[in-house]
């Protein structure tokens, strides 16, 4: 008996998620639309977008759906083609992404760890790759001490990181230097605390 | 962007009376790194031609024309790219993450825009909208891509 059902259930099952799909696909967008499509960040992760639209609110969780902006209508899949045809120029046209380092700090001043030191040709080669740079510099302290003076400890370091940055070879780089004292920590801890980590300074290039 | 033609001009003579300082106070909240074909910017009334290492400030206003492309860094990291025919202003842009402040406001009125997402976004989600005619777009973290037509 199960023998005899199976191939003509079977049968129409096929037919039926046949004709489900042929009715579920919404269309994909037409040329010329407004709509929103959501993509893999560079690190390969999936967000969200969320659309308020005059005629509703639509969300997208998976990658390579789109919405039309009004939010009236549900999200649809985009084909490959229909990307490359309305986003092709906006994504070649994509900065390279921004590279951060970190540097560490002996304690009290701004001298370099002998492994941070280690790393600087690295930055400044990765700095001349890019065709046009800018740059922030960015120190930090840990907790041990007066926070007032670790707001000024922090601006020495990042000024003596830009300095020597800028002696090896990156004259000519837009760079902003700040300090953000004991304020941003790498690894929080109680005041007063001694913590390598937290003796940083952050370099980004973009 | 049509101009009426005197409002420029009057812009151009408010600012030129303005002590310097006022007008280098604004720091850039990002710099143009990539240009294909024919984009400007335009920041406080005045027109420059993008090329890489142009500056954006907060109200700037960004335009490509056809065939053409434009992409930005701001300080946060958040990337954006335009193809043809795009127009977008900076309307908000906080970025002190040691103070907690943070906002980013973008608004497309026409063309292509493809955002990836900075630190303004991974620390504080709801302060990132990207408004265009017919909807707000708000993100969670991520990539997208939008494209504004003015012929629906």
């Amino acid at each position: 008996m199960k023998q005899a059902f199976s191939s003509p259930l079977a049968a129409t099952a096929v037919v039926l998620s046949l004709l489900l799909a042929g009715c579920a696909a919404p269309p994909s967008p037409p040329a010329r639309s407004s709509y929103v499509v959501l993509l893999p960040s560079p690190d390969g992760s999936v967000g969200q977008v969320v659309v308020q639209g005059q005629s509703g609110q639509q969300v997208l969780t998976k990658a390579q759906q789109g919405v039309a902006l009004d939010g009236k209508t549900p999200p649809f899949e985009v084909k490959p083609e229909d990307l490359q045809r309305d986003f092709g120029a906006a994504m070649a046209a994509r900065p390279p992404l921004p590279e951060q380092f970190l540097l560490y700090f002996e304690t009290g001043g701004t001298k370099l760890t002998t492994e941070s030191e280690a790393l600087l040709p690295r930055i400044i080669e990765r700095a001349k790759a890019r065709t046009s740079l800018d740059m922030s510099v960015i120190g930090h302290t840990d907790t041990q001490g007066q926070s007032q003076a670790n707001e000024a400890l922090a601006l020495q370091r990042a000024s003596a990181m830009a300095t020597q940055l800028r002696e090896l070879g990156l004259m000519d780089a837009i760079l902003s230097i700040e300090s953000h004292g004991e304020r941003n920590l790498l690894v929080a801890t109680p005041d007063d605390s001694a913590e390598p980590r937290n003796r940083r300074v952050e370099i980004t290039l973009r | 962007m049509k101009f009426k033609p005197l409002l420029p001009a009057m812009l151009t003579c408010v600012l030129l009376t303005l002590p310097a300082s006022a007008q280098t106070a604004a720091p850039p909240v990002g710099y143009v790194k990539t240009v294909t074909g024919e984009a400007w910017v335009t920041s406080a009334g005045q027109n420059m031609r993008a090329v890489p290492g142009t500056p954006v400030l907060l109200g700037s206003q960004l335009k490509t024309l056809a065939k053409s492309s434009l992409g930005v860094t701001f300080k946060d990291n958040t990337l954006m790219s335009f193809g043809p025919d795009t127009e977008l202003t900076v309307d908000d842009y906080l970025y002190a993450p040691a103070q907690d402040q943070l906002k980013l406001g973008v608004r497309l009125s026409k063309g292509s825009l493809n955002y990836i997402s900075g630190v303004i976004a991974r620390l504080k989600p709801d302060a990132v909208r990207v408004a265009t005619p017919t909807g707000i777009i708000g993100v969670r973290g991520t990539q997208f891509v939008v494209q504004v037509e003015d012929k629906p």
